[in-house]
């Protein structure tokens, strides 16, 4: 049975102001409905500029961009409706207690009440915060505080759900636990677009997997696919390193 | 919508009251401020209205203009007169020492005979008036033979316009003493050419007094109202304090895009304006309640501490008026520098430079009406200067809703001004 796509994206180019080159050179490839689509990529690849572009924190230089049916440019508050973003740096206030700052990102989801509450005692137990969650948030580990910033981007269960480095920086438990949520998550039918340097994370976490440089899309696959389609590569990592080469980047 | 700005006004009240610091820059700050600064004035006040201007004289007259000038000084109360230093019975030398020590501003020497020669020239000058003789008559013009220098000790701290006070007082003395000889002399003249049944009238001059003046002031209040450093300090450093909410505002701002939550709602199906709208809304609150407690302080504190106590016109709505409009275009201000900076120090230091600036331009240092004529015209451009208008009118011209409302205006026009400037600026910095 063939998916149905999600995420269409053709010919998308970005070139910041003032830059000399194009961060994303008229990259094109879609995402099907429930892939957890990883975006892999050395440093100042251009995943992130893709990521930020598909949330529509700021337009394409050109290209055409259709999420779940729209286009983006024409509908980005029903877009915005559909997904959600865990950005790479903790998104929080540290003033605020977990609960707080869950009660207030949820609110500007549009949950309210009873329903908002219950989410959000929820994901406080499943995330195993429920004892910290009166707690200000500056005074949570690392690991805590990327827990918090996962449930604040998903408490109005979106569509299609955007991790940019969900995992970096915490410790193998909290990184379990997220991962292990991201998966229920997508079981009950959330698409996720993710990006990491972990390439063992990738390979067992991710359906589907593009590797991009340079602003380009080098392969597109599963991780299996890959791994089998690249010569000398045992695993993702290898597959990461032949396609990209070994040379340092900024 | 609603909910979404009552969360965002629920977050904002929450990070505001657990920031310590910022509350008391918020409202500690500012009650010291208007406080200290009040006290400050108030006492330079009472420097010249009621202490008076600290004076040595040397009288070594003792005769009418002596006696004149040292009564004239006394009773005006624009100073306190002695003629000693030190237990000792004041002389030039001394006076001179004491004033260049600063024990007195100002040191004044009346030289030995001076009566004598103001009698001898009015002497004069009458008999050139009424002459007795054919020479005398042949006579254009009259020589005079003596005159007088008195000589004015000042310390070079002395401000001109105490100096100016001084120098006219004396003016007016030498002035009556003259005119009082000059009519005595004439009556004198007279009386000799009158036949003897004939009375020449006795204190005359002291009649003479028929042109007198009061001081009333144009202002509306009902009661007795004298400007005084509480009725100008208060809503001038009540402004300045408002308009400080600069730098919090300004700061939480950019706070707010370090911490990455603007970031995040930018993602979400919320528009920034909801999130900026949350922060103006608890801002202009603060504002409010600053203004209260800054009236509190007008109201109660000062008088505790010997200070007349802060009328506040006839108008309650008229200040709630003005005070909402300043409220709206501090936070606006505010919205601005946060949005136009890169970084929170760069918001501190704009913000408050700028505030800086806008009051001394304003008047809120020193009264517009003393700045040269360019600065006048400046003066008007400055938010802060609107503002300090609008609570003049109401606080000391005792003027209702309607002598505040082009000042309102122009407080919301500048709100609704900078909420533009700041909103074009965050679509041109998010277009990159």
């Amino acid at each position: 049975m063939k998916s149905e796509p999600i995420i269409e994206i053709e010919n998308l180019t970005k070139t910041f102001k003032g830059a000399d080159e194009a961060a994303v050179k008229g990259v094109s490839f879609s995402i099907n409905k429930n892939d957890i689509f990883g975006l892999l990529g050395p440093n100042g690849a251009g995943k992130t500029t893709i990521i930020s572009i598909l949330c529509s924190l700021f337009p394409p230089t050109s290209g055409k961009v259709i999420i779940d049916g729209m286009t983006l440019g024409n509908d980005i508050s029903s877009i915005k409706q559909i997904i959600g973003v865990v950005p790479q740096d903790i998104a929080l206030y540290p003033s605020l207690t977990a609960r707080e700052n869950l009660h207030f990102y949820g609110s500007m989801y549009g949950l309210k009440g009873a329903e908002l509450k219950r989410k959000i005692e929820d994901w406080l137990l499943k995330l195993g915060l429920t004892d910290a969650a009166n707690r200000r948030v500056s005074t949570y580990s690392g690991g805590m505080k990327r827990r918090v910033n996962l449930i604040a981007s998903i408490l109005h269960q979106p569509k299609i759900l955007f991790l940019d480095e969900p995992t970096v920086g915490v410790d193998v438990q909290s990184r379990n636990v997220i991962i292990e949520h991201l998966t229920e998550l997508n079981k009950q039918g959330t698409t996720i677009i993710y990006t990491s340097h972990h390439m063992e994370e990738a390979e067992h976490f991710c359906t589907q997997v593009a590797i991009i440089d340079n602003g380009k899309i080098i392969t597109q696959g599963t991780p299996q696919e890959l791994i089998s389609n690249t010569p000398n590569s045992t695993n993702l990592e290898q597959v990461f390193l032949n396609l990209t080469n070994r040379k340092l980047r900024d | 919508m609603w909910y979404k700005l009552f969360a965002s006004i629920k977050k904002e009240t929450i990070i505001l009251l657990r920031d310590k610091i910022g509350l008391s820059i918020l409202f500690i700050m500012p009650m010291v401020l208007v406080l200290v600064m009040t006290l400050v004035q108030d006492s330079a006040f009472k420097s010249i209205n009621e202490r008076g201007i600290p004076i040595v004289i040397v009288d070594n007259d003792h005769d009418t203009l002596g006696i004149s000038i040292k009564q004239g000084l006394h009773y005006s109360k624009l100073c306190v007169v002695s003629d000693s230093i030190d237990g000792k019975p004041a002389t030039a030398e001394l006076a001179k020492q004491a004033v260049s020590q600063g024990k007195f501003l100002v040191g004044i020497v009346i030289p030995k005979g001076a009566t004598e020669a103001v009698r001898k020239n009015v002497g004069q000058l009458v008999s050139s008036a009424m002459p007795s003789d054919e020479d005398s008559l042949s006579k254009t013009t009259v020589e005079i033979t003596d005159s007088i220098n008195i000589v004015l000790f000042i310390d070079p701290v002395t401000k001109k316009s105490f100096l100016t006070s001084i120098t006219s007082n004396l003016h007016e003395f030498i002035s009556i003493v003259k005119t009082k000889i000059m009519f005595q002399t004439f009556s004198e003249q007279i009386a000799e050419l009158m036949p003897e049944n004939t009375k020449a009238p006795k204190n005359a001059f002291a009649q003479t007094q028929i042109i007198n003046y009061k001081e009333v002031y144009a202002s509306n209040i009902i009661g007795e109202l004298v400007p005084n450093a509480v009725q100008h300090n208060v809503p001038a450093w009540t402004i300045f304090a408002m308009f400080f909410i600069v730098i919090p505002l300004a700061g939480s701002i950019m706070k707010e895009k370090n911490e990455g939550s603007v970031f995040r709602l930018h993602t979400m199906p919320s528009s920034y304006l909801l999130l900026i709208n949350g922060k103006i809304i608890v801002y202009v609150c603060v504002c409010m309640l600053q203004f209260l407690l800054m009236m509190s302080v007008g109201l109660v504190f000062l008088p505790m501490l010997g200070l007349p106590v802060l009328v506040l016109g006839n108008s309650l709505l008229g200040i709630f008026i003005v005070t909402l409009a300043t409220s709206f275009a501090a936070t606006g201000y505010g919205v601005m520098v946060g949005t136009i900076a890169s970084t929170e120090q760069q918001a501190a230091i704009v913000g408050s430079l700028s505030i800086l600036l806008l009051s001394a331009l304003g008047g809120l240092w020193v009264p517009t009406y003393i700045m040269p004529e360019l600065m006048r015209h400046i003066s008007v451009l400055s938010p802060l200067n609107w503002a300090l208008e609008g609570f003049y009118e109401l606080f000391l011209r005792g003027s209702g809703v309607k002598g505040i409302l082009d000042e309102s205006l122009k407080l919301f026009i500048f709100f609704i001004i900078t909420m533009t400037i700041a909103s074009v600026i965050n679509r041109v910095k998010r277009n990159i």
